[in-house]
């Protein structure tokens, strides 16, 4: 029985019943990578070890947690102790960590088995993958298009059934964006939830690592074993870590889910909008009642994120200077040439474009007008969804106002083309709180993503509500035609 | 924003960009700039910025020695590095 598409529930299962041994299954997700190879999803593989552990869980009889011996991948911005880790950029091509991340340690010591390292946008900058010094990732449902961004390679191995899940990281919607454009679940939990240590930093107050999966269920799974308080990251959330599947089948009648005035729908695509309208529709019938909420900064969310995270970039980025690790130039003069020569040969033109606007926006006489402002502006925004939380439970948005699109059709003349196609994702980074996107069917035979936002620290809430979407309709079920999508 | 901010944003960020891209450059960074200057029609007096979203946390670690000592793991990743130290051209003639 062939494993590609299945669920980590069903996967489970199969090995609880021994179907199949922890050792088969790892053979047939690394076969079906191989097989896929065209998508581009990963940048590194895991072979050799992930047969060597899943052999081990199967000598092991005594199995406790639901994820061992469950094959994932994670983003290649994750540390990876003695596994490449490049954040497909040239910089980091040659770069193998001492020590692994935390959330990724969290996944393994619950028995998980890394089977490789996924493509993704260069240092997370972007919302297409296109920006990957290893060559764009493919959308598995149609192959000349984006798989989104910046967790693309995570999205794609999950939509084309090779993992059940993996990990991704979200800094303006690139857990949700690429879950979005390739029909699968993607969550952003709050940030200090998941631990940041030994995540290659992109924009630290609102990088946040999450779970992309095919179901809301095995996001929950994921979050459990990610979730937690680490001393090794300083804003890591010191409080308790509910069991995120406890509540998850609790009936959602009465749940209040606010529609944010100021995100003009009628704008949208007619199909979008349509979409949305059935989603409303499903909800409804399951009991939920729909408010209009005011938010009357959020419109301001892209501007302000393209100050804070371009500056927050310029200065995570100053320590790649290709003297203690990474990419160093050769034939330079001096030290301040080896600095210029390895960072302008080793970064791509996006993570260029977005440090020197930060550079720009934190240098003498502008640091006020562009960082200061934004930062008060992300306060307002801040104010406006707990002003928003006392009268709902949950926000619902459309994921991204497009499905994908097709390869070099957006943002290669006007970056801000590409900015603003994450208007609906950027502003519960800006906030901290959690978001979550699940597929509510196809446009155009591309899925299209429904965003639901909660209250800080109320994933639960997220996944109850997604999962009884999800159990109520079968969207999530649709699968791409590999063999035949162009 | 002109060729010579340009330049100076350049040597700032120890970035060399090339000659053939300038001009794009210069352009694409208007177009951000120009986003940017759109938060300037919002009101923020008395308003205090927000650098995190958790404003009540950030912990202090104890001032203890940790045994966590990997530097030859560390070094193995070094471009350049001679026993205890990493290496990089002539800095004192």
């Amino acid at each position: 029985m062939s494993i590609q598409f299945k669920t980590i529930v069903e996967l489970r299962a199969m090995l609880d019943s021994k179907q199949i041994s922890a050792a088969e299954l790892m053979q047939e997700s690394l076969g079906l990578a191989k097989k896929h190879e065209e998508l581009n999803c990963f940048v590194t593989m895991n072979e050799e070890q992930a047969l060597k552990k899943a052999s081990a869980i199967d000598l092991n009889e005594k199995t406790t947690s639901n994820l061992s011996g469950i094959p994932l991948a994670q983003k290649d911005l994750f540390c990876t102790e003695g596994l490449r880790t490049t954040c497909s950029s040239k910089i980091l091509s040659n770069f193998i960590p001492p020590y692994t991340a935390t959330a990724v340690k969290n996944l393994e010591d619950a028995g998980s088995v890394t089977i490789g390292k996924t493509n993704m946008d260069e240092f997370a900058m972007g919302s297409s993958n296109e920006t990957s010094f290893f060559g764009s990732v493919h959308n598995p449902w149609k192959k000349e298009y984006v798989p989104g961004g910046s967790s693309g390679g995570s999205a794609a191995a999950v939509a084309a059934g090779i993992v059940p899940a993996a990990t991704g990281t979200d800094t303006g919607g690139s857990i949700r964006q690429p879950a979005a454009h390739c029909g699968i679940t993607g969550l952003k939990p709050t940030y200090g939830r998941v631990s940041r240590w030994g995540m290659i930093a992109f924009a630290s107050s609102l990088d946040q690592a999450g779970p992309l999966a095919r179901t809301s269920e095995d996001c929950a799974i994921l979050l459990n074993a990610m979730s937690g308080f680490d001393s090794k990251d300083t804003t890591s959330l010191n409080t308790e870590v509910p069991d995120f599947l406890e509540n998850i089948n609790n009936p959602i009648n009465g749940i209040r889910i606010g529609i944010i005035k100021e995100f003009n729908l009628a704008d949208l695509d007619s199909q979008v909008q349509e979409r949305f309208e059935e989603s409303k529709k499903t909800y409804e019938k399951l009991g939920a009642r729909f408010v209009e909420v005011s938010l009357p900064n959020i419109s301001a969310s892209v501007p302000t994120y393209y100050s804070i995270a371009p500056a927050e970039c310029s200065s995570n980025l100053s320590r790649f200077d290709g003297v203690r690790f990474g990419y160093r130039a050769e034939n330079t003069d001096d030290l301040n040439d080896l600095y210029i020569k390895s960072r302008s040969e080793g970064f791509g033109d996006e993570v260029k474009r977005r440090i020197l606007i930060g550079t720009y926006a934190l240098s003498a006489g502008y640091y006020d007008a562009y960082y200061k402002k934004a930062q008060q502006v992300r306060r307002l925004i801040k104010e406006d969804f707990e002003h928003a939380f006392e009268s709902v439970d949950l926000l619902m948005t459309p994921t991204s106002p497009n499905t994908a699109f097709k390869f070099g059709s957006k943002g290669t003349q006007n970056p801000v083309e590409l900015y603003l196609e994450d208007l609906f994702t950027i502003s519960s980074n800006l906030a901290g709180i959690p978001a979550i996107s699940i597929p509510h069917g196809l446009v155009n035979s591309l899925p299209a993503g429904l965003q639901l936002i909660g209250n800080f620290l109320r994933e639960d809430q997220l996944l109850n509500a997604a999962h009884i979407f999800q159990k109520n309709s079968d969207f999530h079920l649709l699968k791409p035609d590999l063999e035949g999508s162009q | 924003m002109d060729q010579e901010t340009v330049r100076t944003i350049c040597y700032l960020a120890r970035l060399d960009i090339d000659q053939s891209k300038s001009g794009k450059i210069q352009k694409d960074l208007e177009r951000i700039i120009d986003l940017i200057g759109e938060l300037q029609r919002i009101n923020t007096s008395d308003v205090e910025p927000l650098y995190s979203p958790l404003e009540m946390t950030s912990f202090m670690h104890e001032d203890i020695e940790s045994s966590d000592n990997k530097k030859e793991r560390f070094l193995e990743n070094a471009p350049a590095s001679n026993e205890n130290y990493f290496l990089v051209p002539r800095v004192v003639e």
